[in-house]
């Protein structure tokens, strides 16, 4: 292969294409960069009015109270990043929240009825693939599209919470657990310590392997991906496979968190996929990824620590929720108005 | 160079039995060998026995016009489609059943015009996907080298650098289709097959991927090439086939030809009397266009439609024709130009705009924008003119299926009832059904796009038949088509728009179809080029 | 440029019985289930219960269902229809709180509740967000602002003797033997029917939803529509809040979204009625028909009352599984 072939006058054609590109780069970057100014701007704000909030024991506090929730929406953005960004015929998993109510209860459950923890462990994290199994062949096999198919799958699974725990919360509180939420391994919960190992493991996976990058390709453009000679079918089961395994964890987590099953689960679904959709914004390529994910989640965390501090109602964090995830998606969609 | 006459038999269908074209010689380097293949889809005949030889090492051109096979016999090669009759021999063996995963053991690799690049990756991950290199030893991508090998292919065969993070989203259409072939190079290919590439590109790029083809061929890869733009062909390629209605009708060194040789061959048709004569007095001026541009995809096209008139409209693709009738509907903005309808200012420009001023498109994607296949016919019809069976936002069911069964009656819309769902219907109907809903209208003018692809013959004339009848109750019309017969004998004068311009007006009566093609694949550029 | 004919080819008889299978499937489960439940305790066939099983699960879930087939047939779908309920909820008890008229009282609610469909179009049709995530975002600011305005999340109450005659009847009253919450309900749908049937409006909406691309290439204007779908959602949504206040007169803050998902249900179990899976208002009712047959038997057969959800759940999984694997077997 000679590299004498003179391509001549390239030198100013790619000139002139680096120029459109920055324009068009600018716009995402101010989209992006806004947002991680929009982070500091929150902390300092907090950690100016707020006594204590940028310590360490607060940090880790927020990071230990944002473990659940932060698994679920980690555990969804593997299906957000699978099955595409159209919320109606794309990925999602409506089902987590029931999924991690439905694993705690198990827990807690098979703990009252005597069993160790390691048995515990297993009924919970199998509890959450058989979830995670059922969405896959609702989607995959009979390709009911994802926004109904874990629908019904999530009303049939906070059912079957209901049914085992009779709405009432079931206690639980082993050596295992009490060891899970303790809150001072140097200073920090032990939950803070787990969701960020979690974090870690699943980033590794997702964004640095070839299997990570074929369930980018999948999500974002199929038909590329099919060319590829990827399998997607068994892809995006697998997707969803993993989503259900999350739930099993946040789960585990919320037992320990909580010394028992909980039934708000379903209050935490809205929360947990406002959260997914806001993590896109914290990426250069503005696509949903773990650690955008994990920082969405954290923001999320501070405003309610932060809210909490201060005094202020903690339930107002949804309507801040609500009103960030407008302007990022408005934005991005005038955006991509104006390069037309 | 040899080939056939063929002449139309009554049904409008070539009579192929005895006339088959003899069979290309066998000779040992050929790389690739299609032997009269016949595919059938449905009623109509894509393909009907045409045959292909590709020897190694060269750069084998093929041409013909829409309809003609070219992209049934693409898709047969790539896989996609079985043919229903004929042999296929890749490397002198013979293979009953090619799937795309044969295909590209063989090393036959495709550069589509839709480049199927994940846009938000980065260069070396849209190269990489499906065979991406990992850090030894882990099961973790290895970007740097990733990088580093796209860099170098990059740098190598084209010349060029781009930014290391540059997503294929943010790349221009000339960047990514070099990141299209390199995948494709990545593979080290026997045979290339590019579809109509440069229809995107500008003349600089366009150079480019010719020296890359050039030095393809010479260091041994075999190369398809499929164009409508003949000077390309006549430029690069050693060998060329034409197709003509699913038939080669002939296959030839470049050296012994030449453009416009090749367009005599690729229009060549009896017309039997498909096309109603009409004699219509020319009214008042009904559309009339001045200076009008659209950045990039036309500039300065100025003309007049009358009442009564005919206008055909032709260019290849990109030559800004397309672009031309959808900014007419108000599809597209034009940056700077004049139009006026029935003596008045045009200035609002949207579709609903255009419909109120009375203007009609009936649409190339005839299932996409067209009708809606899901709706049934008599709600296909009045759908640009509910309006009018309209009282206090209650619809008049009455006078609307009386309506639409008028015109179902009066275009001859062959239908199990109005209440039928367009998806029901053939490929004609459907047009058909597209045009009444104009009619319910009362529209005036009309801009049709390829508007009998698809088409039946029993329908075309149908259609034909319909365009005379609206000129003569004052409408004007104007088509575009590729179709060259077709336009020919329905227009009254016919504009070419090549690359954005118009290069030429003929008056339909006294032209001929290879004059029209030739000067619609460049035949004022190439004379340029010769002055 | 394709050759392809056409014509669909037709379907091998057993698809063709599975399509039709499918599409009367959900008659089919309705008779089914009435006729279960009937037979499985003695109470259900009582016109006691069948009333109480009309007004108590029926009412207010149709009207929200109905109000949720709007934005679904303009190809979307109103995750916030639960707002307009809870907005004109509290519009309307804030008012007559206040002393001024019930007629007041219910204007100021409808208007609440067209407020959040305006607050929707504007996203919708005027910026061009995806409908989903716009009602998203609306569905989490409406509860914040529902905190904001009751102090916290607390409860608002008309107190017994505060309770004008008008907002009685219309939570408890009757006519001619019909409880008004029904009969209500009865004319939102025939409305509702109707203007899907027989106006340009509904004519417009639906072809939006089907093929969004051949209306514009019609030109006809889609955004206009699209606003008013989803206004026309809000503002119906609105009406089962006022009904549901009047009922209870209570309102309690985000208590709307729990008809969120039953609605939902509802309308997409309601497509499989239609030949094409086409949004309808007549399956949409069945659909609520169906859940709440289902709610209420089993809450009369004394089976767990928590193995009621699970029943409903399944039940629309299976219904939704039928009609998906129907429809790629290339029935209907």
């Amino acid at each position: 292969m000679s590299a004498d072939i003179h391509i001549g006058d390239l030198a100013d054609f790619t000139a002139e294409q680096s120029k459109e590109r920055s324009a068009r780069n600018l716009a995402a970057a101010s989209l992006r960069f806004g947002s991680l100014i929009a982070f500091a701007v929150i902390l300092t704000v907090f950690s100016l009015t707020a006594p204590y909030f940028l310590s360490i024991g607060n940090i880790g506090n927020v990071l230990g109270q944002s473990a659940i929730s932060g698994v679920l929406a980690i555990g969804l953005t593997i299906v957000l990043v699978a099955g595409g960004a159209n919320v109606v015929t794309g990925g999602i998993d409506l089902s987590l929240a029931a999924n991690m109510g439905l694993s705690a209860a198990v827990y807690a459950t098979v703990t009252q009825l005597g069993y160790n923890d390691p048995v515990a462990v297993a009924a919970s994290l199998l509890t959450g693939l058989a979830i995670g199994a059922v969405n896959a062949a609702a989607v995959v096999f009979a390709g009911i599209v994802p926004l109904l198919a874990t629908l019904a799958v999530m009303n049939v699974v906070a059912g079957l919470e209901l049914v085992l725990t009779q709405n009432t919360v079931v206690p639980a509180s082993t050596d295992f657990l009490t060891a899970l939420s303790a809150s001072d391994a140097l200073g920090i919960p032990v939950l803070a310590y787990v969701l960020l190992g979690f974090t870690a493991v699943v980033t590794a996976i997702v964004q640095y392997t070839p299997l990570g990058l074929r369930l980018y390709a999948m999500g974002e453009f199929p038909d590329a991906a099919r060319a590829a000679g990827l399998p997607l079918k068994r892809l995006l089961a697998g997707a969803f496979l993993a989503s259900g395994l999350c739930g099993g964890i946040a789960g585990i987590l919320s037992v320990s968190y909580l010394s028992g099953s909980t039934t708000g689960s379903s209050e935490m679904l809205l929360p947990v996929v406002v959260t997914a959709l806001l993590g896109a914004v914290f990426s250069r390529r503005l696509v949903p990824t773990i650690t955008g994910t994990l920082l969405s989640a954290l923001l999320v965390g501070f405003l309610v620590n932060g809210f909490q501090l201060l005094n202020l109602s903690s339930t107002l964090v949804s309507g801040v929720q609500g009103i960030l995830i407008l302007i990022v998606v408005s934005t991005t969609t005038l955006l991509r108005k104006r390069e037309i | 160079m040899r080939h056939r006459r063929l002449t139309l038999v009554s049904t409008g269908v070539p009579d192929m039995t005895a006339i088959l074209p003899p069979q290309p010689a066998r000779r040992p380097d050929d790389i690739i060998r299609f032997d009269r293949i016949v595919k059938r889809f449905g009623g109509a005949q894509a393909l009907a026995g045409a045959s292909l030889a590709i020897r190694r090492g060269t750069i084998h051109g093929l041409v013909g016009q829409n309809g003609a096979g070219k992209s049934t016999l693409i898709k047969i090669l790539a896989g996609l489609h079985q043919q229903d009759e004929g042999t296929i021999e890749i490397e002198g063996q013979r293979i009953d059943h090619l799937t795309p995963h044969l295909a590209e053991t063989h090393g036959i690799h495709f550069i589509h015009q839709d480049r199927l690049l994940v846009p938000t990756f980065t260069v070396g991950e849209a190269l990489f996907l499906g065979r991406e290199p990992r850090l030894p030893g882990t099961p973790f991508l290895d970007r740097r080298k990733m990088q580093r090998q796209a860099n170098e292919t990059l740098a190598d065969y084209f010349g060029i650098k781009l930014p290391t993070h540059a997503l294929i989203g943010e790349l221009s259409t000339a960047e990514r289709q070099i990141v299209q072939i390199t995948r494709a190079l990545l593979d080290h290919p026997k045979v290339l097959v590019f579809d109509e590439p440069t229809a995107a590109l500008v003349r600089r790029e366009a150079d480019i991927l010719f020296r890359l083809i050039r030095r393809l061929r010479d260091e041994g890869v075999t190369i398809i090439y499929i164009s409508h733009y003949l000077n390309e062909i006549e430029e690069l390629c050693d060998h060329v086939t034409v197709l003509r209605n699913g038939i080669d009708v002939a296959s030839t060194p470049i050296a012994e030809t030449s453009a416009n040789a090749i367009a005599r061959l690729m229009v060549e048709r009896d017309i039997a009397d498909m096309f109603p004569k009409r004699r219509v007095e020319f009214g008042d001026d009904l559309l009339k266009v001045e200076g009008l541009t659209a950045a990039n995809r036309f500039s300065d096209v100025s003309f007049t439609v009358r009442r009564g008139e005919v206008l055909g409209i032709t260019g290849l693709l990109g030559s800004g024709a397309k672009d031309l009738v959808r900014t007419l509907f108000g599809l597209e903005r034009a940056q700077s130009g004049h139009i006026e309808v029935a003596g008045a200012a045009d200035r609002a420009r949207t579709p609903q705009a255009a419909a109120v001023r009375q203007i009609a498109l009936v649409p190339e994607d005839r299932r996409g924008h067209g009708v809606a296949l899901d709706l049934s016919v008599a709600e296909n019809i009045t759908l640009a003119s509910l309006d009018r069976y309209t009282s206090l936002g209650v619809l008049n069911g009455k006078r609307e299926r009386r309506d639409s069964d008028d015109l179902i009656k009066r275009l001859r819309i062959k239908t199990a009832g109005r209440d039928a769902l367009v998806r029901t219907l053939s490929g004609g109907n459907q047009q058909k059904v597209a045009i009444a809903k104009w009619l319910s209208r009362h529209s005036e003018i009309y801009l049709l796009d390829e508007p009998t692809v698809g088409v039946d013959i029993g329908s075309k004339v149908e259609i034909y038949t319909l365009i005379g009848e609206l000129t003569e109750r004052g409408a004007g019309i104007i088509v575009l088509s590729s179709d060259l017969p077709e336009l020919i004998g329905i227009t009254d004068r016919i504009l070419v728009l090549f690359r954005g311009r118009v290069t030429r007006e003929f008056i339909s009566s006294e032209t001929t179809t290879d004059e029209v093609l030739a000067e619609s694949t460049g035949a004022s550029e190439r004379l340029r080029h010769v002055g | 440029m394709s050759l392809s004919a056409s014509h669909s080819p037709v379907a091998p008889w057993h698809h063709r019985v599975l399509s039709s299978l499918a599409r009367y499937g959900l008659i089919l489960a309705l008779v089914v289930v009435f006729a279960a439940f009937s037979l499985a305790t003695p109470t259900f066939l009582t016109a006691g219960n069948l009333q109480s099983l009309l007004v108590n699960n029926f009412t207010l879930l149709a009207i929200v269902s109905v109000a949720m087939t709007f934005a679904v047939s303009a190809g979307g779908i109103d995750l916030s229809v639960g707002t307009a309920v809870d907005f004109a909820s509290f519009a309307f008890v804030s008012l007559v709180l206040a002393g001024q008229p019930v007629a007041i009282g219910l204007l100021g609610g409808l208007a609440a509740g067209a407020v959040v469909g305006a607050f929707n179009a504007l996203l919708i049709s005027g910026i061009g967000v995806s409908p989903f995530l716009a009602t998203l975002g609306t569905l989490f600011i409406g509860r914040s602002v529902q905190q904001l305005l009751t102090n916290g999340g607390n409860p608002v109450y008309l107190p017994p003797s505060g309770v004008p005659d008008a907002f009685r009847f219309i939570g408890h009253g009757a006519i001619s033997g019909f409880p008004l919450p029904l009969l209500i309900a009865i004319v939102v749908i025939a409305a509702a029917a109707f203007v899907f049937a027989r106006t340009r409006f509904g004519r417009v909406v639906l072809a939006i939803g089907i093929q969004p691309s051949v209306v514009r290439y019609s030109g006809i204007g889609l955004g206009r529509h699209v606003a008013v779908a989803f206004i026309l959602t809000a503002l119906i949504a609105a009406i089962a809040g006022l009904i549901l206040t009047a009922t209870v007169t209570v309102y309690i803050p985000s208590s709307g979204n729990a008809f969120l998902l039953n609605a939902i249900g509802a309308t997409f179990i309601g497509t499989t009625l239609s030949p094409l899976g086409r949004p309808n208002i007549a399956g949409t009712v069945l659909g609520v028909l169906l859940l709440s047959i289902v709610a209420n038997g089993l809450l009369l057969t004394g089976l767990n009352f928590y193995w009621q959800q699970v029943g409903t759940g399944t039940l629309i999984f299976a219904v939704l599984a039928f009609s998906f694997i129907n429809r790629k077997t290339g029935g209907a």
